[in-house]
């Protein structure tokens, strides 16, 4: 019977939500918006470096660096020699190179200018400058050892190193892993899972808010359990937050496949990979679930243990929020006297979201490692660190001691929710509240 | 039977107590007045009936035995502050809380209907309560308070808010529900329809019960020997004799008679009134003059304060 009128609330809390046109929009809009913050810069970075071509032609009266600069897909090197002045004109006249180096022979050291028409990329200053320090030295070396072209070849062939980032795991597996992309993913998990919570649990809020300030609680309690209604209203606004996620995780997909089509259809695909930092992000536009594959060599942590802490700690998260939210809603009159009994829940979440940027380049420091491990503020610092793993014995405890607040949280909000409810017209000082907690 | 009793039933709230050993019975089937000035633990003692807070002490039979909460299914309660789900649409809300007091769908859904039907109200259904003018949300909240047809009713300040022709019908329903065999506990400060309405009443005064009983009888009790006299004409000699022998309260001068208010001394009876006065004037009407409500509510209350002045919140 009982359970029966659990059941009558969550469904009336779940439709009424659901079928809000706030609801559908923010459900339609968010991948959207997702996919667009996924694929619009992508896109815009391909289309910008495609079209912006350089082709430069080299005067080298030193006569070391012909054939020398390296051809990339963006900037081309002619050589040819003769009177700068004259060619200078020549080449901008039937604008067939957009900008001209001059590399004087001058025995004091090297000196070059570079002579350009309209705007040629930033990028190209540092890029030439750094070719021909290399060059040059290289001459000079190989001058000084008398060795032939190709012998120095060899020799740099040889000399070449490469340092590989890889992180052991308890179970000895290792791993190759790029700290940036932890860095960046543990980012966007923390303010992901902040805004959930924080945007389901203020409905909680609101919602108790609203019953009691349209006094329709009187009428509700008379036939229902104060607790009944209390589960009721927060198990009903989880669910559409779940609903939420399913369709954004479905949307997204979806929508990121259909970005990735096109992406493909338009681009070469080892263009993408090298421009792409060697194809971590490139997998974008293989549109399917080896995106994930893909994305997770370069992790610590499997996707799906991300997606399933982050399921527990949105959970648990939004539950001690939610109870807590309700403790206040049922205290106050208003909304705008209910942020006096929230501020000292909301300050070590907003510390929480201050330090994601801190924690995200030091995931096993020993803040990373507190702010873990305190209940207010683990949901969030636990999943800024995971990308970057994190103990096994870490995150159990974490869980742990969230879980146990947890159920603190609901005693503390049983004994307060009940009173508040009923009362109108005062707020109750700290004290009352305390006595509240003391009275069975 | 009584459907409802109450045994020293205590209350205390963190700095103030709101019931003081309040025992009172309900009998099945009648109209049962709750009165008492504002905060003298009206509301907590109707809370309590509802199970919505329980007593620290005392008991609460219901029926007989002591109430227990799938109860709440033969209980309809309309509180003082009323409210309804601003956005929620009117027969949807009707049919929801019906439901929390444990009636199915269906009947819900049929009840509803013919009570929307009865009342001419159909094309509300579908709309938001909060695009309902006040009265029309009073009167949606007062049909969700009966659509599940409960024995035991509680009106608190059912009145307040509603114009004329609404209490009027408001009145019928009570009317009617007592005729179905309902019991209704009506809780107002509006002396004038405790009158009209109800058969027993309790008066609830700085946390304690100050008195109950039957409405007639505790008027009887209350009276105070106040007649009221209409005779034919006006006599010097009648005039004077009454001045002498009893005490005239007030005179009023008809066209074709007058009629005088008379308060008897102590040790004199109606009979001996009649017969001063037959001997010289003709009598049209005798009668006794019970006191209001309103008076004996004003007396009991200011007699009870003055008498434990050191509680008064």
């Amino acid at each position: 019977m009982s359970n029966n009128k659990t059941l009558l609330i969550i469904a009336r809390e779940y439709i009424t939500r659901v079928r809000k046109k706030s609801f559908i929009i923010i459900t339609i809009l968010m991948p959207i918006l997702i996919a667009a913050l996924i694929a619009l810069p992508t896109l815009l970075v391909l289309h910008s470096e495609q079209s912006q071509h350089t082709s430069v032609l080299v005067v080298d009266d030193t006569e070391i660096f012909i054939n020398g600069f390296e051809n990339t897909d963006n900037v081309n090197f002619s050589y040819i020699s003769g009177n700068v002045d004259q060619l200078k004109k020549e080449a901008f006249e039937d604008e067939k190179y957009d900008c001209v180096l001059h590399i004087l022979d001058n025995s004091a050291g090297l000196r070059s200018n570079l002579y350009y028409r309209e705007h040629i990329p930033t990028t190209l200053q540092s890029s030439l400058e750094g070719q021909m320090d290399e060059i040059f030295f290289n001459k000079m070396l190989q001058d000084s050892l008398h060795i032939t072209p190709d012998r120095f070849a060899k020799l740099q062939e040889l000399t070449k190193s490469s340092v590989t980032t890889i992180q052991v795991d308890d179970e000895g597996v290792e791993r190759e892993n790029i700290a940036e992309m932890n860095e960046i993913v543990g980012m966007m998990c923390g303010f992901f899972i902040y805004f959930v919570i924080i945007i389901f649990a203020s409905q909680v809020l609101r919602g108790v808010l609203e019953e009691k300030t349209n006094r329709i609680v009187e009428v509700l309690v008379s036939s229902v359990k104060p607790m009944q209604l209390l589960v009721g209203k927060i198990v009903g606004i989880a669910l559409v937050g779940i609903t939420q996620f399913l369709i954004w995780i479905v949307l997204t997909f979806g929508l990121v496949s259909v970005a990735g089509l096109f992406v493909k259809g338009n681009i070469v695909p080892e263009e993408m990979a090298e421009m792409t930092d060697g194809g971590s992000m490139g997998a974008i536009n293989n549109a399917d679930f080896s995106v994930f594959q893909k994305i997770n060599e370069y992790f610590s942590f499997s996707f799906s243990e991300i997606i399933l802490c982050f399921f527990f700690f949105f959970v648990v998260g939004y539950l001690i929020y939610a109870t807590l939210y309700a403790a206040t809603g049922s205290v106050v009159d208003n909304e705008s006297d209910s942020q006096q009994y929230t501020m000292p829940v909301t300050i070590p979440l907003i510390l929480a979201i201050i330090l994601i940027p801190t924690i995200a380049t030091n995931p096993s420091g020993q803040l990373a490692f507190w702010f873990s491990m305190i209940p207010l503020t683990s949901p969030i610092t636990m999943m800024v660190r995971l990308p970057a793993g994190v103990p096994f014995w870490q995150l159990l405890t974490s869980m742990g001691v969230a879980l146990l607040f947890l159920l603190f949280c609901i005693w503390f909000v049983a004994k307060i929710y009940r009173v508040g409810i009923l009362m109108y017209g005062k707020k109750p000082s700290w004290r009352e509240i305390f006595k509240w907690l003391r009275k069975a | 039977m009584n459907i409802i009793e109450v045994h020293e039933v205590t209350k205390r709230y963190s700095n103030h107590l709101a019931l003081d050993r309040v025992s009172l019975s309900v009998p099945e089937g009648v109209v049962f007045g709750l009165l008492g000035p504002n905060g003298a633990g009206k509301t907590t003692l109707i809370r309590i009936l509802n199970q919505i807070t329980f007593p620290d002490s005392g008991s609460v039979y219901f029926k007989g035995r002591p109430i227990e909460a799938d109860d709440v299914r033969q209980i309809g309660y309309l509180p003082e502050e009323r409210g309804l789900y601003k956005k929620m649409k009117a027969g949807e809300q009707a049919i929801y809380l019906a439901q929390l007091k444990g009636l199915d769908r269906e009947t819900a859904f049929k009840r509803l209907r013919k009570k929307f039907q009865q009342y001419d109200i159909l094309d509300w259904w579908n709309r938001p309560v909060e695009e309902l003018s006040k009265g029309m949300q009073q009167k949606v909240q007062f049909i969700t308070t009966i659509l599940h047809e409960p024995s035991f009713l509680i009106l608190d300040e059912p009145f307040s808010g509603f114009d004329p022709i609404n209490t009027n019908l408001l009145k019928e329903e009570i009317h009617n529900l007592k005729k179905q065999g309902a019991t209704i506990i009506l809780s107002t400060h509006n002396m004038a329809s405790v009158e009209e309405i109800c058969d027993e009443i309790a008066l609830i005064n700085q946390s304690q019960k100050i008195l109950e009983g039957n409405l007639y009888d505790i008027k009887t009790q209350f009276k105070k020997n106040v007649f009221s006299l209409e005779i034919g004409g006006e006599t010097t000699e009648v005039t004077q004799m009454l001045a002498e022998q009893f005490e005239v309260l007030a005179t009023n001068r008809l066209p074709h008679s007058v009629q005088y208010t008379i308060h008897l001394p102590e040790g004199k009876c109606a009979n001996d009134l009649l017969a001063a006065v037959m001997p010289y004037v003709n009598i049209l009407s005798f009668n006794e003059i019970l006191p209001t409500m309103n008076e004996i509510f004003i007396e009991q209350v200011e007699s009870f304060n003055q008498a434990h002045p050191h509680e008064q919140q």
